[in-house]
């Protein structure tokens, strides 16, 4: 069953190569005949939130209606006084207080038990799943975001269409498709900071279009193209706004530049960032300690992206994923150790905000899988699909997640 | 303007597949070509000095080599510690700060202070250890850089590159990182120029692959050891051990016949997967105090009989059927087809040429699969000469790095840092983490962001500012006012005296107005090294 997918994913990409031609260059090649006939690029976007390490769901979306919690977790459960409700069985952590306007607001939704069929509990394996968007199937060689871009064509591409900051390009933007990876937008160019990087982009440029061929000079091309229109966009002079104030750190400063990309106007329709510190096998902590540091990160920059945002959030939707969640109880050292389902959240203008999404399985023994985590009652792929396709418009997903038979949506999505 | 490209590239394109055309290859145009293909690129002079000796005589030289390592690189190898550490040292050593992490764990608990740490102040408080550990291992990709530009064995390191990627191993997975500097020195390296099987054989029975895809945990379901494989351990290691998951993993029987022999059309289904696994089955790692290399356990071997491809595999044997497994995937003419093609794809176009892959097929039947033999048939096949094929292949952010660098003379130190402008440029050296190795398809390398980058690299070589890397162009390309007479040096430094007019007058151009001879220099080789004919191979 596995083998006749994977054979059935290369052939198609094969079936191009035999007839002796490349199909990325005939794509790009294409794009690059039909670009005045298509459409404007996407206005809407998706910002994904990658929480490397695993991230502890039951202490992120608390489910303090439930004894059970309490009983597992004796030392580093959050105490019922100090959990921001939100429909009087859930709560939020008291650090992610930042994000309850947007839940009044009815732009937040919560999925709290969601994640990969795949019972795989080693980070490497479940993160590298999780952004291939193939559970079970290791040699899968891009990932989805990058699957999307490619078989989304009604949008034209520009250089920024999908975009990761970091200093490489994750697996989950990895492909045939082009996508930027950008460490710092004040950087990016060539000669760095320094004052020569206009000639220098000018000579690159003469050089590339006189000498090169191919898939070479297509991509040298939207390099110098992203230069120009960075150049006269000039995100990096947007300073937030409305009030908003981004946490220090490198979570912070991808969202802040991933919100000016946003309100230049450059045609971003997928954004990836993400941060670690997530592996909390020991003094987790409840409202204090290790974990409510991560998190109290984590709330003030996605209100401070979403308040920077204002009115441009209508178009924006904000994900958050983690490769699996945490034990239901507590280990002998103050922490959790490696679970399965996690909780996620999904803040936009389109979402359905003001729920709680996908079936909660509950705590109780004969609930949970292999008998002592929460159990996935939401394929992480019901998730993305359905912001994939109700989001930014996806009209197909078979081969965005190969191999995946749809199941149902969480209903996050409302326009 | 876009239209105009694409004609005149489907004309080229068009034209690719009809083969050879009657273009004279001079020795130096050959020279050339091999060295982009069987070497990381010409250093200073070498260009001519091959074309003196002969192409074909150079090639027969690359493949007679029988130690892998350059004798001459002897002082510099010294500098490596990593070479001087037995894997055995390096598991005891990880296992120890594995130990004192826990106990600094449980300390932790008990001490409300580090509860408000954050992940990097932690980093910073790791013990001496700890850190003198992830210093060694930081050395093994360095060391791919040191070799790759000094070595005169060019073909070697290739090879050795090659292999390992066919064979890949992340080293961010668990103990995987411990293992792998055995892994490349006495599993791969030793065998790149030997008999395909003894090269699977090895790596089948290497910590790193049984770790890396999880075989080490594949054991017959319900199987326990015996008392006496517990004989002498501690009380909680037994309970543990007792308690231990059992069943099988699939994961390195799927890689096994998909990416290590027969290739995912190989002809395989998912119930072959599965018997593989059962023959498996007991090929794990010993534990720390028993040296941490590769066991066979007996007892969580599964004896039943299996059918692989329709060969039957009588109940009652052990790992000697383990054994024939190998042998019979080695053997398939799905893997000599396969990894031919892997190989033409490397050497020769990233669409490899039908009569190349026959090429190779026929000397891997003639040679029951030596690896020497068929490189030799890849070289003397047509299609590796054509001149379609030539100057064709994008280089890989390894080769782009490796081969500037030996353009211009430059020596690395022992540092990660070349390593990690390789990693910079897309492909941090033992951190693929899929099983499938790096891809050697353009569309892989080609982007606009790594493009930026190469051309960023370009500029900081060429101002002899790469931290990492002592680079003496005064004596490789003296400055001079006189432009002309550099545009020419840099021409026959970085692109063998093959510099196309349309970069020539571009470059010269842009350092007219320069004064400097210094700048010009500067300006003149990074626009060299980052423009489009360097990317190419």
């Amino acid at each position: 069953m596995t083998i006749s997918r994977r054979i059935f994913v290369r052939a198609g990409a094969l079936g191009l190569v035999s007839f002796g031609l490349d199909p990325l260059f005939l794509s790009r090649a294409a794009y690059a005949a039909t670009r005045p006939a298509a459409l404007p690029p996407s206005r809407r976007t998706l910002v994904c939130l990658f929480q490397r390490g695993a991230v502890d769901g039951l202490s992120m979306i608390v489910p303090h209606g439930e004894e059970q919690y309490y009983r597992e977790r004796p030392r580093i459960a959050i105490p019922r006084s100090s959990v921001v409700d939100l429909d009087g069985h859930f709560g939020l952590h008291p650090r992610l207080a930042p994000l309850k306007p947007f839940w009044d607001a009815g732009s937040l939704a919560v999925v709290p038990a969601v994640g990969s069929p795949d019972g795989t509990r080693s980070h490497f394996d479940a993160q590298d799943y999780m952004e291939s968007g193939t559970p079970g199937v290791k040699s899968t060689t891009d990932g989805w975001a990058n699957r999307y871009c490619q078989n989304a064509r009604e949008h034209t591409d520009t250089p920024f269409r999908a975009v990761a900051f970091g200093p490489q390009l994750p697996r989950i933007m990895a492909g045939t498709a082009p996508a930027l990876a950008i460490d710092d937008l004040r950087s990016f160019g060539l000669g760095g900071r320094s004052g020569n990087s206009d000639r220098l982009s000018r000579a690159f440029e003469s050089l590339y279009e006189g000498s090169a061929t191919g898939l070479l000079a297509t991509s040298a091309e939207e390099s110098f193209e992203a230069i120009r229109m960075l150049k006269t966009a000039n995100p990096s002079a947007r300073s937030a706004e409305h009030g908003a104030a981004y946490p220090r750190g490198r979570l912070g400063d991808s969202l802040q530049q991933i919100a000016q990309l946003i309100k230049a106007g450059l045609g971003l329709e997928i954004a990836f960032a993400d941060m670690g510190g997530w592996d909390t096998h020991v003094n987790q902590g409840n409202e204090q300690g290790q974990l409510s540091l991560r998190l109290a990160e984590l709330g003030q920059a996605l209100a401070a992206f979403a308040t920077d945002l204002g009115d441009g959030m209508r178009d924006v939707c904000v994900l958050t994923m983690s490769e699996f969640g945490r034990t239901i109880r507590e280990n002998g050292t103050g922490g959790t150790d490696h679970g399965h389902g996690t909780a996620m959240l999904v803040l936009g203008g389109t979402v359905a905000g003001k729920q709680v999404a996908g079936r909660w399985p509950g705590l109780g023994a004969e609930a949970r899988y292999e008998g002592r985590d929460v159990a996935v009652t939401t394929d992480f792929r019901d998730l993305f699909g359905e912001i994939l396709t109700r989001h930014l418009g996806a009209r197909d997903l078979t081969a965005v997640f190969p191999g995946y038979v749809a199941g149902k949506a969480p209903g996050v999505i409302s326009a | 303007m876009r239209p105009i490209n694409l004609l005149i590239l489907g004309a080229s394109l068009a034209a690719a597949p009809l083969g050879a055309q009657p273009t004279i290859a001079t020795p130096r145009d050959s020279a050339i070509h091999v060295l982009n293909r069987l070497a990381y690129g010409a250093t200073p002079g070498l260009v001519d000095r091959i074309a003196r000796e002969g192409v074909m005589r150079w090639i027969d030289r690359q493949l007679a080599v029988t130690t892998v390592d350059d004798p001459g690189l002897g002082g510099v190898l010294a500098r490596f510690e990593l070479l001087r550490t037995s894997q055995e040292k390096l598991a005891r050593s990880y296992f120890e700060v594995q130990r004192e992490r826990r106990a600094d764990r449980r300390q932790a608990a008990a001490d409300s202070a580090m509860n408000t740490m954050s992940p990097e102040e932690r980093q910073q408080r790791m013990p001496p250890e700890a850190r003198a550990l992830r210093g060694l291992i930081a050395q093994a990709p360095q060391l791919v850089m040191v070799r790759a530009v000094a070595s005169d064995h060019q073909l070697a390191e290739v090879m050795a590159d090659f292999w390992t990627n066919h064979f890949n191993i992340f080293i961010g997975k668990n103990v995987a990182r411990v293992y792998l500097p055995s892994y490349v020195e006495e599993t791969i390296r030793p065998r790149i120029f030997g008999r395909f099987e003894d090269l699977l054989v090895a790596t089948a029975e290497s910590p790193a692959m049984m770790v890396y895809l999880d075989n080490a945990q594949s054991i017959m379901p319900g199987a326990r050891p015996d008392r006496g494989a517990l004989a002498g351990r501690r009380r909680r290691a037994m309970v543990l051990e007792e308690r231990r998951p059992t069943g099988l993993n699939e994961n390195y029987a799927r890689e096994l016949m998909e990416l290590h022999t027969l290739g995912v059309d190989g002809g395989y289904t998912q119930k072959d997967v599965t018997e593989v696994a059962r023959i498996l089955t007991g090929w794990s790692v010993a534990r720390p105090a028993q040296g941490s290399g590769f066991v066979y356990n007996g007892w969580a071997h599964d004896r039943g009989e299996k059918t692989v491809l329709g060969a039957e595999f009588p109940s009652g044997h052990g790992k000697d059927e383990g054994m024939r497994l190998l042998g019979m995937l080695a053997a398939h003419p799905s893997t000599a087809h396969y990894i031919s093609g892997k190989l033409c794809a490397r050497f020769v176009s990233d669409a490899p040429p039908d009569g190349c892959v026959d090429n190779a097929v026929g000397a891997w039947k003639r040679s029951g699969g030596e690896l020497r033999e068929i490189l030799r048939a890849i070289f003397h096949s047509p299609d590796f000469w054509a001149q379609a094929n030539r100057s064709a292949k994008v280089k890989s952010p390894l080769e782009f790095v490796v081969s500037a660098v030996r353009a211009v003379g430059g020596a690395p130190d022992t540092t990660p840092r070349l390593a990690g402008a390789v990693g910079r440029l897309g492909q941090p050296l033992y951190q693929h983490t899929a099983p499938n190795g790096y891809p050697e398809h353009e569309k892989d390398w080609v982007n606009s962001g790594a493009l930026l980058n190469r051309m960023n690299f370009a500029m900081q070589l060429a101002a002899n500012r790469l931290p990492g890397v002592t680079v003496d162009l005064d004596r490789l390309l003296p400055a001079t006012a006189d432009h002309a007479a550099l545009v020419d040096a840099v021409d026959r430094l970085v692109l063998g005296g093959k510099m196309t007019p349309r970069t020539r007058s571009v470059i010269t151009e842009q350092i007219a107005s320069i004064t400097d001879p210094a700048q010009a220099r500067a300006v003149a080789l990074g626009l060299a090294i980052g423009g489009p004919e360097f990317q190419k191979q």
